[in-house]
Protein backbone atom coordinates (compact mmCIF):
# COMPACT_ATOMS: atom_id res chain seq x y z
CA UNK A 1 0.00 0.00 0.00
CA UNK A 2 2.64 2.31 0.80
CA UNK A 3 4.07 2.22 -2.35
CA UNK A 4 0.69 3.00 -3.91
CA UNK A 5 0.58 6.09 -2.27
CA UNK A 6 4.23 7.10 -2.69
CA UNK A 7 3.40 7.27 -6.30
CA UNK A 8 0.02 8.72 -5.92
CA UNK A 9 -0.22 11.59 -2.61
CA UNK A 10 -3.13 12.56 -4.21
CA UNK A 11 -5.13 9.45 -2.52
CA UNK A 12 -3.66 10.40 0.79
CA UNK A 13 -6.82 12.56 1.90
CA UNK A 14 -8.77 9.39 0.36
CA UNK A 15 -7.80 6.97 2.69
CA UNK A 16 -7.48 9.32 5.76
CA UNK A 17 -11.32 9.60 4.85
CA UNK A 18 -11.52 5.54 5.08
CA UNK A 19 -9.85 6.43 9.06
CA UNK A 20 -6.24 5.43 7.56
CA UNK A 21 -3.34 7.46 8.68
CA UNK A 22 -0.17 7.74 7.15
CA UNK A 23 3.13 5.23 8.82
CA UNK A 24 1.53 2.65 6.83
CA UNK A 25 4.67 0.38 7.37
CA UNK A 26 4.66 -3.08 4.82
CA UNK A 27 1.16 -3.73 5.62
CA UNK A 28 -0.67 -5.10 1.80
CA UNK A 29 -3.64 -3.55 0.89
CA UNK A 30 -5.65 -6.10 2.96
CA UNK A 31 -3.74 -6.38 5.71
CA UNK A 32 -4.65 -2.36 6.50
CA UNK A 33 -8.43 -3.16 5.31
CA UNK A 34 -8.13 -5.70 8.47
CA UNK A 35 -6.71 -3.63 10.97
CA UNK A 36 -9.47 -1.03 10.32
CA UNK A 37 -12.36 -3.31 9.93
CA UNK A 38 -12.87 -2.07 6.34
CA UNK A 39 -14.33 -4.16 3.08
CA UNK A 40 -11.38 -4.69 1.05
CA UNK A 41 -13.29 -5.02 -1.93
CA UNK A 42 -15.26 -1.66 -1.32
CA UNK A 43 -12.09 0.11 -0.20
CA UNK A 44 -9.84 -1.10 -3.40
CA UNK A 45 -12.95 -0.37 -5.82
CA UNK A 46 -13.20 3.32 -4.11
CA UNK A 47 -9.54 3.79 -4.73
CA UNK A 48 -9.03 2.89 -8.20
CA UNK A 49 -11.67 5.20 -9.00
CA UNK A 50 -9.65 7.77 -8.15
CA UNK A 51 -6.21 6.40 -10.01
CA UNK A 52 -8.02 5.74 -13.46
CA UNK A 53 -10.40 8.44 -14.31
CA UNK A 54 -11.77 5.93 -16.76
CA UNK A 55 -12.53 3.28 -14.60
CA UNK A 56 -16.19 3.20 -13.15
CA UNK A 57 -17.74 -0.37 -12.50
CA UNK A 58 -21.28 1.01 -11.84
CA UNK A 59 -22.57 -2.95 -11.30
CA UNK A 60 -19.87 -3.69 -8.78
CA UNK A 61 -20.83 -0.59 -6.61
CA UNK A 62 -24.11 -0.84 -6.75
CA UNK A 63 -23.41 -4.42 -5.39
CA UNK A 64 -22.31 -3.05 -2.59
CA UNK A 65 -25.01 -2.53 0.34
CA UNK A 66 -26.46 1.34 0.91
CA UNK A 67 -25.62 1.67 3.85
CA UNK A 68 -21.76 1.42 3.04
CA UNK A 69 -22.22 3.77 -0.06
CA UNK A 70 -24.19 6.52 2.05
CA UNK A 71 -21.28 6.02 4.77
CA UNK A 72 -18.29 6.52 3.01
CA UNK A 73 -20.00 9.73 0.77
CA UNK A 74 -21.08 10.97 4.54
CA UNK A 75 -16.95 10.65 5.14
CA UNK A 76 -16.54 12.46 1.79
CA UNK A 77 -18.86 15.11 2.53
CA UNK A 78 -17.57 15.73 6.40
CA UNK A 79 -13.89 15.90 4.79
CA UNK A 80 -15.02 18.51 2.47
CA UNK A 81 -16.33 20.34 5.35
CA UNK A 82 -13.43 20.07 7.53
CA UNK A 83 -10.37 19.91 5.27
CA UNK A 84 -11.43 20.96 1.61
CA UNK A 85 -13.44 24.26 1.97
CA UNK A 86 -11.30 25.75 4.98
CA UNK A 87 -7.95 25.10 2.97
CA UNK A 88 -9.59 27.12 0.39
CA UNK A 89 -10.66 29.37 2.63
CA UNK A 90 -7.24 29.96 4.05
CA UNK A 91 -5.78 29.98 0.84
CA UNK A 92 -7.88 32.65 -0.70
CA UNK A 93 -7.92 35.08 2.42
CA UNK A 94 -4.23 35.24 2.01
CA UNK A 95 -4.16 35.85 -1.81
CA UNK A 96 -6.84 38.56 -1.06
CA UNK A 97 -5.48 40.27 1.95
CA UNK A 98 -1.82 40.06 -0.20
CA UNK A 99 -3.13 42.69 -2.43
CA UNK A 100 -5.44 45.04 -1.46
CA UNK A 101 -7.39 47.31 -3.82
CA UNK A 102 -7.80 44.59 -6.57
CA UNK A 103 -11.17 44.40 -7.11
CA UNK A 104 -11.07 41.23 -9.02
CA UNK A 105 -9.72 39.43 -5.88
CA UNK A 106 -12.70 40.69 -3.60
CA UNK A 107 -14.78 39.51 -6.61
CA UNK A 108 -13.72 35.96 -6.35
CA UNK A 109 -13.75 35.85 -2.78
CA UNK A 110 -17.56 36.46 -2.95
CA UNK A 111 -17.69 34.14 -5.52
CA UNK A 112 -16.21 31.62 -3.19
CA UNK A 113 -18.67 32.53 -0.60
CA UNK A 114 -21.67 31.97 -2.60
CA UNK A 115 -20.36 28.59 -3.52
CA UNK A 116 -19.57 27.74 -0.29
CA UNK A 117 -23.20 28.38 0.44
CA UNK A 118 -24.67 26.57 -1.60
CA UNK A 119 -22.27 23.62 -1.30
CA UNK A 120 -23.27 23.67 2.22
CA UNK A 121 -26.46 23.48 1.87
CA UNK A 122 -26.57 20.75 -0.21
CA UNK A 123 -24.04 18.87 2.52
CA UNK A 124 -27.25 19.60 4.88
CA UNK A 125 -29.39 18.24 2.69
CA UNK A 126 -27.33 15.06 1.95
CA UNK A 127 -26.82 15.28 5.92
CA UNK A 128 -30.40 15.64 7.42
CA UNK A 129 -32.82 14.58 4.59
CA UNK A 130 -31.57 12.35 1.49
CA UNK A 131 -29.26 10.15 3.14
CA UNK A 132 -31.83 9.29 6.21
CA UNK A 133 -34.42 8.72 3.08
CA UNK A 134 -32.03 6.20 1.66
CA UNK A 135 -31.47 4.16 4.25
CA UNK A 136 -34.93 4.39 6.12
CA UNK A 137 -35.83 2.90 2.33
CA UNK A 138 -33.81 0.21 2.93
CA UNK A 139 -34.69 -0.61 6.16
CA UNK A 140 -38.60 -0.86 5.30
CA UNK A 141 -37.67 -2.81 2.53
CA UNK A 142 -35.55 -5.16 4.79
CA UNK A 143 -37.72 -5.36 7.86
CA UNK A 144 -40.62 -4.37 6.64
CA UNK A 145 -40.93 -1.07 8.34
CA UNK A 146 -43.51 1.72 8.23
CA UNK A 147 -43.92 3.83 5.14
CA UNK A 148 -41.05 5.96 4.44
CA UNK A 149 -42.32 8.99 1.96
CA UNK A 150 -39.78 10.89 -0.39
CA UNK A 151 -38.13 14.01 0.70
CA UNK A 152 -39.15 17.14 -0.92
CA UNK A 153 -35.93 17.72 -3.90
CA UNK A 154 -33.13 20.37 -3.28
CA UNK A 155 -34.05 23.60 -5.10
CA UNK A 156 -31.45 23.41 -7.26
CA UNK A 157 -29.71 26.76 -8.40
CA UNK A 158 -26.12 26.64 -10.21
CA UNK A 159 -24.47 23.03 -10.40
CA UNK A 160 -22.14 22.85 -7.68
CA UNK A 161 -19.24 21.38 -10.21
CA UNK A 162 -19.81 23.81 -12.67
CA UNK A 163 -19.45 26.81 -10.30
CA UNK A 164 -16.39 25.50 -9.09
CA UNK A 165 -15.17 24.65 -12.79
CA UNK A 166 -15.99 28.76 -13.59
CA UNK A 167 -13.94 29.45 -10.59
CA UNK A 168 -11.27 28.19 -11.76
CA UNK A 169 -11.88 29.65 -15.72
CA UNK A 170 -12.15 33.06 -13.85
CA UNK A 171 -9.01 32.72 -12.42
CA UNK A 172 -7.12 31.60 -15.33
CA UNK A 173 -8.88 33.83 -17.99
CA UNK A 174 -10.13 36.89 -16.28
CA UNK A 175 -7.60 37.88 -13.30
CA UNK A 176 -6.85 41.31 -13.52
CA UNK A 177 -4.42 43.72 -11.48
CA UNK A 178 -1.98 42.84 -9.06
CA UNK A 179 -1.99 39.19 -7.43
CA UNK A 180 0.69 37.49 -5.45
CA UNK A 181 1.26 34.19 -8.09
CA UNK A 182 2.62 32.02 -5.13
CA UNK A 183 -0.68 32.30 -3.28
CA UNK A 184 -3.02 32.65 -6.86
CA UNK A 185 -1.54 28.81 -7.93
CA UNK A 186 -2.12 27.53 -3.88
CA UNK A 187 -5.67 28.53 -4.52
CA UNK A 188 -6.12 27.15 -7.94
CA UNK A 189 -4.32 24.27 -6.73
CA UNK A 190 -6.53 23.91 -4.30
CA UNK A 191 -10.01 24.76 -6.07
CA UNK A 192 -8.86 21.96 -8.88
CA UNK A 193 -8.70 19.21 -5.92
CA UNK A 194 -11.98 20.11 -4.65
CA UNK A 195 -13.13 20.22 -7.84
CA UNK A 196 -11.62 16.00 -8.71
CA UNK A 197 -13.31 14.84 -5.60
CA UNK A 198 -16.32 16.23 -6.34
CA UNK A 199 -16.69 14.69 -9.83
CA UNK A 200 -15.46 11.54 -8.20
CA UNK A 201 -18.30 12.26 -5.33
CA UNK A 202 -21.16 12.92 -7.88
CA UNK A 203 -20.36 10.02 -10.18
CA UNK A 204 -21.40 8.17 -7.02
CA UNK A 205 -24.00 9.97 -6.20
CA UNK A 206 -25.70 10.08 -9.36
CA UNK A 207 -25.05 7.19 -10.82
CA UNK A 208 -24.86 4.49 -8.45
CA UNK A 209 -26.93 5.78 -5.12
CA UNK A 210 -29.51 7.49 -7.55
CA UNK A 211 -30.54 4.36 -9.32
CA UNK A 212 -30.09 1.65 -6.16
CA UNK A 213 -32.96 4.53 -4.22
CA UNK A 214 -35.27 4.39 -7.57
CA UNK A 215 -35.07 0.32 -7.62
CA UNK A 216 -35.70 0.24 -4.25
CA UNK A 217 -38.52 2.76 -4.49
CA UNK A 218 -40.33 0.43 -7.30
CA UNK A 219 -39.71 -2.39 -5.52
CA UNK A 220 -41.39 -0.79 -2.13
CA UNK A 221 -44.31 0.41 -4.70
CA UNK A 222 -45.34 -3.06 -5.79
CA UNK B 1 -11.77 24.84 -26.80
CA UNK B 2 -10.69 22.45 -29.31
CA UNK B 3 -13.75 20.46 -31.01
CA UNK B 4 -13.84 16.63 -30.53
CA UNK B 5 -12.82 15.53 -34.17
CA UNK B 6 -15.20 12.13 -35.29
CA UNK B 7 -12.85 9.38 -36.50
CA UNK B 8 -13.47 6.16 -37.68
CA UNK B 9 -11.06 3.46 -38.04
CA UNK B 10 -11.79 0.72 -40.56
CA UNK B 11 -8.96 -1.61 -40.42
CA UNK B 12 -10.03 -5.48 -39.74
CA UNK B 13 -6.07 -5.96 -37.86
CA UNK B 14 -7.15 -5.58 -34.45
CA UNK B 15 -3.57 -4.42 -32.74
CA UNK B 16 -3.15 -1.97 -35.46
CA UNK B 17 -6.69 -0.89 -35.21
CA UNK B 18 -6.11 -0.50 -31.16
CA UNK B 19 -3.02 0.86 -31.55
CA UNK B 20 -4.07 3.74 -33.89
CA UNK B 21 -6.40 4.39 -31.66
CA UNK B 22 -4.40 4.73 -28.29
CA UNK B 23 -1.92 7.11 -30.48
CA UNK B 24 -4.93 9.35 -31.73
CA UNK B 25 -6.78 9.66 -28.08
CA UNK B 26 -3.26 10.12 -26.42
CA UNK B 27 -1.60 12.52 -28.61
CA UNK B 28 -4.46 14.56 -30.41
CA UNK B 29 -7.33 15.12 -27.86
CA UNK B 30 -10.36 15.59 -27.93
CA UNK B 31 -11.20 12.61 -30.38
CA UNK B 32 -13.82 10.52 -30.34
CA UNK B 33 -13.05 6.93 -32.65
CA UNK B 34 -15.12 4.49 -33.59
CA UNK B 35 -13.77 1.33 -34.93
CA UNK B 36 -14.83 -0.89 -37.61
CA UNK B 37 -13.47 -3.81 -39.07
CA UNK B 38 -14.84 -3.41 -42.30
CA UNK B 39 -16.36 -1.45 -44.73
CA UNK B 40 -19.91 -3.29 -44.60
CA UNK B 41 -20.03 -2.90 -40.20
CA UNK B 42 -18.86 1.47 -40.89
CA UNK B 43 -21.81 1.33 -43.50
CA UNK B 44 -24.26 -0.53 -41.46
CA UNK B 45 -23.28 1.74 -38.68
CA UNK B 46 -25.41 4.61 -40.35
CA UNK B 47 -22.70 7.70 -39.04
CA UNK B 48 -22.77 9.70 -42.54
CA UNK B 49 -19.97 11.73 -41.27
CA UNK B 50 -16.69 11.46 -39.88
CA UNK B 51 -14.22 14.54 -39.26
CA UNK B 52 -11.18 11.72 -40.83
CA UNK B 53 -11.11 7.92 -42.04
CA UNK B 54 -8.45 5.53 -41.40
CA UNK B 55 -8.37 2.80 -43.63
CA UNK B 56 -5.68 0.23 -45.55
CA UNK B 57 -5.91 0.63 -49.12
CA UNK B 58 -7.79 -2.17 -50.41
CA UNK B 59 -10.52 -1.30 -48.31
CA UNK B 60 -9.83 2.43 -50.38
CA UNK B 61 -10.11 0.61 -53.62
CA UNK B 62 -12.52 -1.88 -53.59
CA UNK B 63 -14.90 0.90 -52.13
CA UNK B 64 -13.89 4.35 -53.66
CA UNK B 65 -17.24 5.51 -54.37
CA UNK B 66 -17.26 6.19 -50.87
CA UNK B 67 -13.75 7.43 -49.95
CA UNK B 68 -13.22 9.24 -53.31
CA UNK B 69 -15.55 12.38 -52.26
CA UNK B 70 -13.92 12.03 -49.12
CA UNK B 71 -10.14 11.33 -50.16
CA UNK B 72 -8.76 14.86 -48.07
CA UNK B 73 -10.58 13.38 -44.95
CA UNK B 74 -9.28 9.81 -45.52
CA UNK B 75 -5.86 8.47 -44.21
CA UNK B 76 -4.45 5.23 -46.03
CA UNK B 77 -1.80 2.96 -44.13
CA UNK B 78 0.20 1.55 -46.18
CA UNK B 79 2.58 -1.63 -45.00
CA UNK B 80 5.27 -1.14 -47.50
CA UNK B 81 7.45 1.66 -48.94
CA UNK B 82 5.21 3.02 -52.12
CA UNK B 83 6.22 6.01 -53.84
CA UNK B 84 3.38 7.97 -53.65
CA UNK B 85 2.69 11.19 -55.43
CA UNK B 86 1.52 14.01 -52.89
CA UNK B 87 -0.36 14.97 -55.14
CA UNK B 88 -3.20 12.60 -55.27
CA UNK B 89 -4.88 13.89 -52.39
CA UNK B 90 -5.03 11.83 -50.13
CA UNK B 91 -2.86 11.02 -47.03
CA UNK B 92 -1.10 8.18 -46.24
CA UNK B 93 0.56 6.72 -43.11
CA UNK B 94 3.36 3.98 -43.65
CA UNK B 95 2.98 1.78 -40.73
CA UNK B 96 6.69 0.54 -40.46
CA UNK B 97 7.63 4.10 -39.53
CA UNK B 98 8.62 4.66 -36.11
CA UNK B 99 6.11 6.14 -33.60
CA UNK B 100 7.80 9.57 -33.55
CA UNK B 101 7.71 9.47 -37.65
CA UNK B 102 4.17 8.60 -37.27
CA UNK B 103 3.48 11.25 -34.57
CA UNK B 104 4.36 13.66 -36.84
CA UNK B 105 2.38 12.45 -40.14
CA UNK B 106 -0.71 12.87 -38.09
CA UNK B 107 0.09 15.89 -36.22
CA UNK B 108 0.24 17.50 -40.18
CA UNK B 109 -2.66 15.42 -40.94
CA UNK B 110 -4.94 16.33 -38.18
CA UNK B 111 -4.12 20.13 -37.46
CA UNK B 112 -3.63 21.19 -41.15
CA UNK B 113 -7.55 21.51 -40.65
CA UNK B 114 -8.08 23.20 -37.25
CA UNK B 115 -5.31 25.91 -37.57
CA UNK B 116 -7.81 28.26 -39.82
CA UNK B 117 -11.18 27.68 -37.18
CA UNK B 118 -10.19 28.77 -34.10
CA UNK B 119 -10.50 31.88 -32.56
CA UNK B 120 -13.83 33.57 -33.21
CA UNK B 121 -14.85 37.10 -31.73
CA UNK B 122 -14.95 36.81 -28.04
CA UNK B 123 -16.30 40.34 -27.64
CA UNK B 124 -20.32 40.34 -26.66
CA UNK B 125 -22.16 41.85 -29.17
CA UNK B 126 -23.94 44.53 -27.56
CA UNK B 127 -27.23 42.63 -27.59
CA UNK B 128 -25.50 39.85 -25.82
CA UNK B 129 -24.16 42.09 -23.46
CA UNK B 130 -27.83 43.41 -23.04
CA UNK B 131 -28.80 39.52 -21.82
CA UNK B 132 -25.67 39.52 -19.63
CA UNK B 133 -26.82 42.19 -17.71
CA UNK B 134 -30.39 40.75 -17.01
CA UNK B 135 -29.58 37.50 -16.93
CA UNK B 136 -26.72 38.65 -13.49
CA UNK B 137 -29.86 40.85 -12.52
CA UNK B 138 -31.64 37.43 -12.07
CA UNK B 139 -34.39 37.43 -14.82
CA UNK B 140 -35.62 34.69 -16.29
CA UNK B 141 -35.74 33.98 -20.20
CA UNK B 142 -39.17 35.06 -20.43
CA UNK B 143 -38.50 38.82 -18.64
CA UNK B 144 -35.56 39.08 -21.15
CA UNK B 145 -37.64 38.37 -24.15
CA UNK B 146 -40.26 40.40 -23.02
CA UNK B 147 -37.92 43.60 -21.90
CA UNK B 148 -36.12 43.09 -24.77
CA UNK B 149 -38.91 42.67 -27.48
CA UNK B 150 -36.74 39.38 -29.01
CA UNK B 151 -38.39 36.18 -29.06
CA UNK B 152 -37.74 33.09 -26.47
CA UNK B 153 -35.50 31.37 -29.20
CA UNK B 154 -33.07 34.19 -29.61
CA UNK B 155 -32.31 34.96 -25.89
CA UNK B 156 -31.50 30.97 -26.00
CA UNK B 157 -29.36 31.38 -28.48
CA UNK B 158 -27.90 34.58 -26.83
CA UNK B 159 -27.22 33.30 -23.91
CA UNK B 160 -25.52 30.22 -25.94
CA UNK B 161 -23.46 32.20 -27.32
CA UNK B 162 -22.61 34.27 -24.32
CA UNK B 163 -21.24 30.79 -22.74
CA UNK B 164 -19.06 29.82 -25.47
CA UNK B 165 -17.64 33.23 -25.92
CA UNK B 166 -16.72 33.30 -22.16
CA UNK B 167 -16.55 30.33 -21.41
CA UNK B 168 -18.74 30.88 -18.10
CA UNK B 169 -21.46 28.95 -17.52
CA UNK B 170 -23.35 30.04 -14.10
CA UNK B 171 -25.17 32.83 -13.10
CA UNK B 172 -21.97 33.14 -10.32
CA UNK B 173 -20.02 33.26 -12.96
CA UNK B 174 -21.04 35.32 -15.03
CA UNK B 175 -22.00 38.09 -12.08
CA UNK B 176 -18.28 38.46 -11.76
CA UNK B 177 -17.42 38.52 -15.33
CA UNK B 178 -20.44 41.22 -15.29
CA UNK B 179 -18.66 43.14 -12.39
CA UNK B 180 -15.46 43.18 -13.76
CA UNK B 181 -16.05 44.76 -16.98
CA UNK B 182 -18.53 47.51 -15.81
CA UNK B 183 -21.60 46.33 -17.17
CA UNK B 184 -22.89 45.87 -12.92
CA UNK B 185 -21.88 48.49 -10.27
CA UNK B 186 -19.35 47.01 -7.98
CA UNK B 187 -21.57 46.75 -4.93
CA UNK B 188 -23.97 44.89 -6.78
CA UNK B 189 -25.19 41.96 -5.01
CA UNK B 190 -26.13 38.52 -6.96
Amino acid sequence: MSGVVEEYPSLIPVINRFGIRLGLGDQSVQELCGTYSLDTDFFLTVINTFLNEEYFPEKKLQSFHTSQIIDYLQKTNHFYRQNQLPNIERHLSYFIKGSTGNQSLSLIGDFFAKFKKEFESRIEYDEKTWFPYCLALNDKLQNAAQTVSPPSPLQKEDSIEEMLADLKKIMVKHLSGQYDENLCYAVIVAINNLQKDIKQQNRIRYRILAPMVNAMENTANK
Amino acid sequence: MQKTKQIAIILPDTLQSTGLQSLLTDYFPPVEIACFNSYESLISDGVEHFDYYFTQADVFVLNTDYFLPRRSKTVILLDKEIACPSSTGYYTLNIYDSQELIIEHLQEILVAETVHTTEKNKELSSRETDVLKLIVQGSTNKDIADKLHISLNTVLSHRKNITAKLGIKTVSGLTFYAIMNGLLPSDFIG
